[in-house]
């Protein structure tokens, strides 16, 4: 079967980076000046070729949907690709944000299976604007930032993602969308926080139902198992405030429970119920006033593995030192954990990331009663 | 209501003939012996766990017959009420010597091993720490019971002692369970490491040691025997099923863990006992292993040398410490393949693809055993090469 893949580039991401900038998003004409030279395509051709020449047996198995020029056509001409389509044309040489927006809205129109795309966090974020949680998402890494969930580690790991989706032996799962906090970066502060969570491509959860024959479990059945343990836990903790943390797993363990979720920000359950949304760290602090015994869910956030100091600064130091280390709960896809081997934490208190890995690993939850051994790093060391 | 009660039966098996993942059944037409006949086909059989060839022991076989000619063909009952023979009890006696453990303890299979006592050792309130690779028996074992799991990355000790270290403040009782000899790389787990920190700890360890009973150890006494420490681990699991040639699974341990087991084990409490003929083969077995050397000797020595020859033709045999031999191949297309060709040109033999192995690792799995003479092995040494280097595996 032929696959339907829209295929952008973003020409300008990753110039930034070598001159000292924090990205191309805004300051394009500035990174020009400072010498930055085009990336992106050469990242793009080389995926390309990786995936035609080590993968594909240069079959066509892909009907590709692109942009004009070093959006996406010179590339796979350079690669020699059959079966082109050339879906959206830019009217400036100097292509911007807008143009991918416009290309993935074509994208979606032509229902594309795929979107393979070649940039950073920035470029991720605007596809995601468009295409939300509609078409699943893989990503190039050639920004100056790539803390999202849906780049391979580089250009060979992306070409065999490509591969193993053509094949079906990789499924569409939750990703995290991460970017730079403009607001902290204006005040001079260096956070990334999580956007969204999109759809890209991951490795199924696999059980075995034969001698030899194993089923591959859906990213949902998975995260079923994971909310049944902690709607037992929250049986069994029957006295405890819970705080659920951002992302795609708590969000469905909350959905689970009946809660409407804050995806992207921390909501407080007691005896299963709602008490509070979307709570700023003062919010918090006023809940533990009120409640002496207290837990808190967290997932590994984007493709560092963050559980703390990425998307959730509400849960801040003094937050996580009244509550207590013992108490947190961490749970994740086994899909994840192959992506993020490591956890990590970046509470912006030096003491208390030290006491993170003083632990040197966490229990996380993958299934029902089912746990494993995670190590802990830091990026303060 | 009106429905089809039994329409998925037909549909979920076409859906796995559809996905080519059915179950083909072969059919032996002859012993199982290194030269057999499968499918109406003369072949070379390498992939029978009957290490020791014992099955066709002139001794075990006749012990059945005089068995079932003393005693008749079934035993009439499960062993709680009236089907313990002196026969079953004569095994599990020369059994436990043979172990160096105070006592044993025979099921009907090993999977009725596994599910039958696990679920009794740990329940709610408890952890059952587990290998990554264990075995299919075992993970169904550890299903049945409310205790929770952790699971440790394969053969690790460091990350064995930190689930043990969390474990420690927060479960009643704790179970390490690992494979002895994994099935699917035929490397050994570290059982010695694995009982100290046990101990350490105050954790129960248990060993599924199908694969190396009869194998590893002096005179294949397992992994106990392997390590030395025998008696030191608390349940060792074995079956009769593969090196002893019969069938069967066994339990080796204190006298406190028969008692429990005779009690609470409901596989063993609730099937019927091996008819007679299966006890006079398994007591067979063990005097085998006792008096005749030879045959673990033979395993071993063309075990050496099958590997060393492959080896030298530039396969990749794995990190296998065992009998248990992976010719690793790669993508899984290929495996098949080869494991077709090998079958075409009169070699039994069968591929383990992803998901048992990891995409890149796809293997024929070769099981050696003690009846191949050198002229069966360069036999199937020339075929491996010849195909190995028509299917560029090999240079």
């Amino acid at each position: 079967m032929v696959l339907k893949v829209g295929f952008t580039v973003n020409p300008i991401a990753g110039m930034g980076g070598r001159v000292g900038l924090k990205g191309t998003d805004d300051v394009f004409d500035k990174a020009v000046s400072l010498g930055a030279k085009s990336v992106a395509p050469e990242k793009a051709v080389e995926t390309l070729n990786e995936y035609r020449s080590n993968f594909s047996n240069k079959k066509d198995t892909i009907h590709w949907f692109t942009c004009s020029g070093l959006m996406g056509f010179d590339e796979l001409k350079k690669v020699d690709a059959k079966k082109i389509e050339i879906v959206y044309t830019s009217d400036s040489a100097k292509t911007s944000s807008d143009d991918t927006k416009k290309a993935c809205k074509i994208f979606l129109e032509k229902k594309v299976d795929l979107i393979l795309f070649c940039g950073g966090d920035g470029t991720m974020r605007d596809i995601f604007d468009v295409v939300d949680k509609k078409i699943p998402v893989l990503g190039i890494p050639a920004g100056v930032k790539m803390h999202s969930g849906v780049f391979g580690v580089n250009t060979r790991a992306v070409a065999k993602m490509l591969h193993e989706f053509v094949n079906h032996t990789l499924i569409v799962g939750d990703v995290d969308v991460m970017d730079l906090d403009e607001e902290l970066y204006r005040k001079g502060e260096w956070k990334v926080k999580l956007f969204g969570v999109a759809k890209g491509i991951v490795e199924p959860t696999y059980i075995q139902v034969g001698k030899t024959v194993f089923e591959s479990v859906s990213d949902d059945e998975v995260k079923d198992e994971i909310a049944e343990h902690v709607i037992d836990e929250m049986n069994k903790y029957n006295d405890f405030l819970f705080l659920m943390g951002s992302g795609g797993t708590i969000d469905y363990i909350a959905h689970k429970l009946g809660v409407d979720n804050t995806l992207l920000g921390i909501d407080a359950v007691y005896n299963k119920k709602l008490v509070a949304k979307d709570l700023n760290e003062e919010g918090i602090l006023n809940l533990l006033k009120k409640y002496s015994k207290v837990k808190i869910i967290l997932s590994p956030i984007g493709a560092q593995g963050f559980i703390l100091g990425r998307g959730n600064l509400q849960l801040s130091p003094p937050v996580i030192k009244k509550i207590g280390l013992d108490n947190i709960i961490v749970v994740s896809t086994p899909s994840k954990l192959i992506s993020t081997p490591f956890i990590r934490v970046d509470t912006g208190d030096k003491e208390l990331d030290r006491l993170f890995v003083a632990k040197e690993f966490m229990m996380i939850i993958i299934g029902y009663r089912l746990s494993r051994v995670v190590h802990i790093q830091t990026n303060n060391f | 209501m009106n429905r089809n009660a039994t329409a998925f039966l037909k549909e979920e098996y076409e859906d796995l003939v559809n996905k080519n993942l059915d179950w083909k059944l072969r059919t032996l037409e002859s012993a199982s012996t290194p030269h057999a006949v499968v499918d109406g086909k003369k072949i070379l059989m390498l992939c029978s766990n009957n290490y020791l060839n014992l099955s066709n022991h002139p001794r075990l076989i006749q012990a059945a017959v005089d068995a079932a000619k003393k005693y008749g063909a079934g035993s009439g009952s499960v062993r709680a009420i009236a089907g313990t023979m002196k026969l079953h009890m004569d095994v599990e006696k020369k059994l436990a010597k043979f172990k160096h453990t105070e006592s044993s303890l025979i099921y009907q299979t090993g999977f009725a091993a596994n599910a039958g006592l696990i679920p009794q050792l740990a329940g709610e309130g408890d952890v059952i720490i587990s290998d990554e690779l264990n075995h299919g028996s075992i993970i169904d074992g550890v299903r049945l019971c409310k205790a929770d799991r952790a699971v440790y990355k394969h053969r690790d000790m460091g990350e064995l002692e930190k689930v043990l270290k969390d474990a420690d403040k927060k479960y009643r009782r704790i179970l390490i369970i690992t494979d002895g000899v994994f099935s699917m790389d035929g490397d050994i787990a570290p059982m010695d490491k694995i009982v100290k920190l046990a101990n350490e700890y105050g954790a129960m360890t248990y060993v599924d040691d199908a694969h190396g009973e009869g194998v590893i150890g002096p005179e294949g006494r397992g992994i106990g025997a392997h390590f030395g420490i025998e008696g030191k681990i608390d349940v060792e699991m074995g079956t009769f099923s593969k090196a002893y040639g019969v069938v069967g699974g066994l339990v080796a341990g204190s006298q406190d863990l028969v008692n429990f087991a005779y009690n609470k084990s409901r596989t063993w409490l609730l099937s019927g006992s091996h008819p007679p003929a299966v006890a006079g083969a398994q007591f067979a077995a063990i005097d085998v292993l006792e008096t005749e050397p030879q045959h673990v000797k033979n395993l071993w020595d063309n075990t050496k040398y099958f590997k060393k020859e492959l080896k030298s033709m530039g396969f990749n045999t794995g990190e296998s410490e065992t009998p248990i031999t992976p010719v690793i191949v790669g993508e899984s297309g290929k495996a098949k393949e080869l494991s077709n060709s090998l079958f075409a040109e009169g070699i039994f033999a069968l591929p383990i693809v992803f998901p048992m192995v990891a995409r890149d690792k796809a293997r024929i799995r070769v099981m050696m055993n003690a009846g191949l003479t050198k002229k069966d092995l360069d036999f199937a040494l020339e075929k491996f090469e010849k195909l190995g280097k028509k299917l560029k595996i090999i240079q």
